[in-house]
């Protein structure tokens, strides 16, 4: 009955019988990649095959090719600079948000909260037009800053920064200021390195959510020579018929930056949990 | 610690990096969208000395899809335009309704739209957002067919200027047809069946157990609906809509009675219904030889699978109970003028218009790009030279079979998606075909105003 | 024991700041200034990109607004017309499907998840989080074209290993949302993962270990101690899924475009296709700020129910 919690110290059987599932389970969510991986290597033929080609049985690099006869890196530059803009941004202005929201008593931070939760439940699908407009109205439409300013002010690294914060426990802060902090101080010396964690998450998120957020360059990017990756590739589709292979070799091409992004991060998970032993 | 504030510090230098290249690329290459999207909000115009830009968004028909046609297109109309520059754009049938429908109400949509009339006239046009061409149909469409011309506008106003345009067929795998014995009930000469040899023939096609399943329905959203269309109106010679254009005609006798035919052929195995197909993967399992015959066909289909038919595809007209066939357009594709306000803007896109649609040389080089046929009959067979004259040949034939065109019928976009799902209901859900087309027409009809 | 649990238990009210009723008027002052120094570079963004906007699509969903431009003041109309419109209907019982079935299932197995890897070798937590995270780096687009292929009806891999060929998962009103549900499901779990294995991590070791010296059993240190702790993760794992289960869209353009019957058309979607296809901005818009407030209400029970526990 009490198996539930966790691994520790539980029965073996309970043991063997979570790592068969999560072996089983991660089967299934590398497969999809695995697939794309291999499809970017075969031709059209083997790619829609009746008949499934487990391993490309003669592996090209004829989509590769294609790819690059086109300015893929180009658009992989450019949506780099738009997820890596929009991180950075993000992480800053939300940490310090995240904590005011989260540990200082002022007037109207009620009604602040409850707009930004109103503002994440209104679908982007009807803010964008709005959206347009006003970058119109800015000269901006059609410039990558049309896709960074947006997702800078998208309040969900807010609310999540705020969650962090709230466990950040508020003797230490009222200690920092008996010793004569100030407010910036205390942020950078006692704060930032307890939300780092946080911030860690936030970044991947972030970079991630703005990587695969394809709606809104769709709508904001009009140009070739701004066109991001995903949104070029999409492009580049006939009318009544999907170029695969091209497909999947753009997803392996974008998912590179991705997946480096998300081991450069990862270390700040483990020093957060090694410093939330230390902590107590 | 230090080595995160290192790499947010990196990143903040690549965020003004990004500004900067942003801020570059927005004022060199954009000065377009600046200037269309001030003149849209204050209708003043913006011609300068240096002569104008124009926007030009492009679907993505046959190999339209790729900028450097357009470019060789422009290069050619620069020789003798050279103060008019052209911004190519190119938009996608899956998303370009909503760059377009996001772009036109902000102010920053195109100047020019290569479409067919489904959005040129039946959207924009209707909503008063276009420039009537009737000055160029005056000048050079006297040759131009008048199906046509009669889809090109509304209420008397020319909203579309075609370039080009083809027959929408059906395809079927020849090596398996033969293979089954059904190649008997397809008359080669004509490329058309009556509707007793095609169900003759989907049975031989099963009962050979060649393919996966003789053929499919498919009954999901999103483009090829004319395959279908033309399908169900065909087997026994009736019309989408009526004579007047005032109802939709899916539950008129012959049309059920097509219906009626299509259920009992899904019920026997000869053909298949998928609600899960849109038509491109319908074609998708032409081409790798699931299913032997495709509704969806025409010479860019063609080419966009050559490259995985490992068979014969062998284009056919759709099976008519009179062995008369009357085939939907597909296209015709042309140009529409955005009415921006802009009076020199718009000579200017009709210039560019007029070159591409009227002028031979340039005409017929981007006729073949999309892969269909001019629409000014005075060219004649353009691919006479070409080297695949032999392939193009049967698509030629099947123009002869062009019928009326009504893709302008009021509330069309609507009852593209209930078409689908009345199918579904017949072909899949059981539904009596009878009851869901006319719950089908009551609805749609609703819309016609 | 008893002792242990309550100082926790305490704890993340303790954190919570004090309301500013009871505060000096200076420090009141002083808070505020702070607060709004601190918030301002977000506020930046957030008002200039997100709620100005925001404004515009309430005032547009009182406007007779197409693409022929605005056509006059709609007052209360296109609210009204949701009340008789059936595919709206259809599309609100769907999307409470979606989020009913997903933000539970999802919560509970990326924390069962979590819980089992959190504990492992630095290596297999990372491979862990990291499978779990794949379909998210993939990308939408790349992910559905591999899911059509294995649920096609006739060379699928799903009823090739089933032996049920001919059965179309997508086209099937009973299967086609669960399909969605599933995809969404794999496309969901590994952001809360992620989160999960840093709050859990995070858990005061010490009070675990004297909770355990007291004799407290497994299921008791993990109620009693992990739980309270996790909460704010927990809340922001909650809402945040039941905004994009709300918010499910770009899996349904891909797979199903809302069909067949209408069986996948969710709220979402119809308001997509309002704006993108037929057009009809006011309305859409209106759709658009009843699905915020629906949204607004869930995480508002949310938020309450995590203040109560």
């Amino acid at each position: 009955m009490n198996k539930k919690a966790d691994l520790s110290g539980t029965s073996t059987g309970y043991k063997i019988f979570s790592i068969v599932i999560l072996i089983a389970l991660a089967i299934f969510f590398i497969f999809p990649l695995y697939w794309i991986v291999t499809g970017s290597f075969k031709d059209a033929i083997a790619i829609n095959a009746r008949e499934p080609q487990w391993f490309p049985v003669a592996p090209i690099l004829d989509n590769y090719i294609r790819l690059f006869s086109k300015p893929a890196f180009r658009w992989l530059a450019n949506i780099v600079i738009i997820a890596v803009s929009a991180m950075a941004l993000t992480c800053l202005t939300a940490s310090l948000a995240g904590y005011a929201l989260a540990k200082k008593r002022f007037i109207g931070r009620n009604i602040l909260f409850t707009i930004i939760i109103c503002a994440m439940a209104l679908p982007k699908q009807v803010i964008v037009l709005p959206l347009l407009q006003e970058m119109n109205f800015l000269h901006l439409s059609d410039n990558l800053l049309a896709v960074i300013l947006p997702t800078v002010g998208w309040p969900f690294g807010v609310f999540l920064m705020k969650q962090f914060s709230e466990t950040i426990p508020t003797e230490i802060l009222e200690a920092a200021r008996v010793d004569g902090a100030g407010e910036v101080r205390t942020f950078f010396t006692v704060v930032f390195p307890m939300i780092k964690p946080g911030i860690g998450a936030l970044a991947i998120f972030t970079f991630v959510n703005t990587w695969n957020d394809y709606f809104l360059q769709l709508v904001m990017l009009t140009s070739e020579e701004n066109f991001t990756l995903p949104l070029g590739i999409a492009k580049l589709q006939g009318e009544m018929s999907s170029d695969f292979g091209l497909i999947m070799a753009g997803a392996c091409l974008a998912a590179l930056p991705i997946v480096a992004v998300f081991l450069a991060f990862q270390k700040y998970f483990t020093q957060g949990i090694a410093m939330g032993a230390v902590k107590g | 610690m230090k080595k995160f504030l290192a790499l947010t510090l990196s990143a903040t230098m690549a965020l003004s990096l990004a500004a900067c290249t942003g801020g570059n690329t927005g004022s060199t290459t954009s000065g377009s969208t600046t200037s269309s999207g001030s003149t849209t909000s204050s209708g003043t115009s913006s011609t300068s000395g240096t002569g104008t830009t124009l926007k030009l968004w492009s679907f993505n028909v046959g190999t339209l899809n790729e900028k450097a046609n357009w470019d060789s297109l422009i290069a050619k109309f620069n020789e003798t335009n050279p103060d008019i520059k052209v911004e190519v754009e190119i938009i996608t049938y899956a998303d370009g309704d909503t760059s377009l429908s996001s772009a036109i109400p902000a102010g920053s949509g195109p100047d020019i739209l290569f479409e067919g009339p489904e959005r040129l006239v039946g959207n924009y046009g209707r909503a008063g957002l276009m420039v009537d061409l009737s000055d160029l149909w005056a000048e050079g469409g006297a040759d131009i067919a008048e199906g046509i011309k009669s889809v090109s506008q509304l209420d008397g106003k020319y909203y579309m200027y075609p370039l080009s345009v083809a027959a929408h067929c059906m395809a079927i795998n020849y090596e398996v047809f033969e293979q089954a014995g059904a190649l008997q009930y397809i008359d080669q000469e004509t490329r058309t069946w009556t509707t007793d040899n095609f169900v003759k023939a989907m049975e031989a096609v099963r009962d050979s157990g060649l393919v996966a399943t003789p053929g499919i329905v498919y009954c999901g959203a999103q483009g090829g609906d004319q395959g279908t269309r033309a399908l169900v109106n065909n087997l026994y010679s009736d019309y989408f809509v009526n004579d007047d254009g005032t109802s939709y005609n899916a539950n008129s006798a012959n049309n059920v009675k097509a219906l009626t035919l299509l259920d009992e052929m899904v019920g026997n195995g000869s053909l298949s219904a998928n609600a899960g197909f849109a038509a491109a993967e319908e074609l998708q399992a032409f081409a790798n030889g699931t299913c032997a015959v495709t509704f969806c066909w025409n010479y860019s289909n063609y080419t966009q699978y050559a490259a995985q038919t490992q068979f014969t595809p062998y284009a056919v007209a759709f099976p008519s109970d009179d062995g008369q066939p009357e085939l939907e357009m597909a296209g015709p594709y042309g140009f529409g003028i955005f009415d921006n306000g802009d009076d020199a803007k718009i000579e200017a896109a009709k210039k560019f218009v007029k070159f591409v649609c009227d002028d031979v040389t340039a005409g017929t080089e981007a006729v073949k790009y999309t892969g269909f046929f001019p629409v000014h009959a005075d060219w004649g067979d353009i691919y006479a030279d070409a080297e695949d004259a032999d392939v193009r040949a049967p698509f030629a034939m099947m123009s002869n079979y062009l019928g009326r065109y009504y893709n302008l019928t009021g509330g069309w976009t609507e009852q593209r998606a209930l078409w689908w799902n009345m199918l579904a209901e017949i072909l899949v859900g059981g539904a009596d075909p009878q009851t869901a087309a006319d719950s089908y027409v009551e609805q749609v009809n609703a819309n016609i105003a | 024991m008893a002792q242990a649990t309550a100082t926790v238990t305490q704890k993340p009210g303790g954190n919570k700041p004090k309301e500013t009723s009871g505060m000096s008027r200076a420090l009141v002052r002083r808070e505020t200034i702070s607060g709004y120094l601190f918030l301002l570079p977000s506020l930046i963004f957030f008002i200039g990109f997100v709620v100005v906007p925001m404004g515009i699509c309430v005032v547009y969903s009182f406007l007779d607004y197409g693409m022929a431009g605005v056509e006059g003041f709609a007052g209360l109309d296109n609210y009204l017309r949701m009340l008789s419109d059936k595919t709206f209907h259809k599309g609100f019982i769907n999307t409470v499907l979606i989020v009913v079935v997903a933000v539970p299932t999802v919560t509970a197995f990326s924390l069962w998840v979590s819980s089992a890897i959190y504990q492992m070798s630095s290596f297999t937590r990372s491979f862990f989080r990291c499978v779990f995270y794949l379909p998210v780096v993939t990308g939408t687009v790349a992910v559905t074209v591999v899911w059509k292929w294995m649920f096609n009806p006739y060379n699928g891999l799903l009823n090739q290993l089933t032996g049920n060929v001919g059965f179309d998962w997508l086209g099937n009103p009973n299967t086609a949302i669960w399909c969605i549900i599933m995809i969404l499901f794999t496309t969901s779990i590994g952001q809360p993962i992620v989160l999960y294995v840093a709050a859990l991590g995070n858990v005061d070791n010490s009070i675990i270990e004297a909770a355990q010296v007291d004799g407290a059993t497994k299921l008791q240190v993990f109620w009693k101690i992990k739980w309270p702790a996790i909460m704010p993760t927990t809340l922001y794992i909650l809402v945040i899924t039941t905004i994009n289960s709300f918010q499910c869209f770009a899996l349904i353009q891909l797979l199903t475009s809302g069909g067949p019957f209408f069986s996948t058309t969710t709220i979402m979607y119809q308001i997509f296709d309002t704006v993108y296809k037929y057009n009809d901005f006011g309305y859409a818009n209106a759709m658009g700020v009843v699905l915020a407030i629906i949204i607004a209400i869930f995480s508002a029970i949310q938020f309450k129910l995590a203040k109560t526990d």
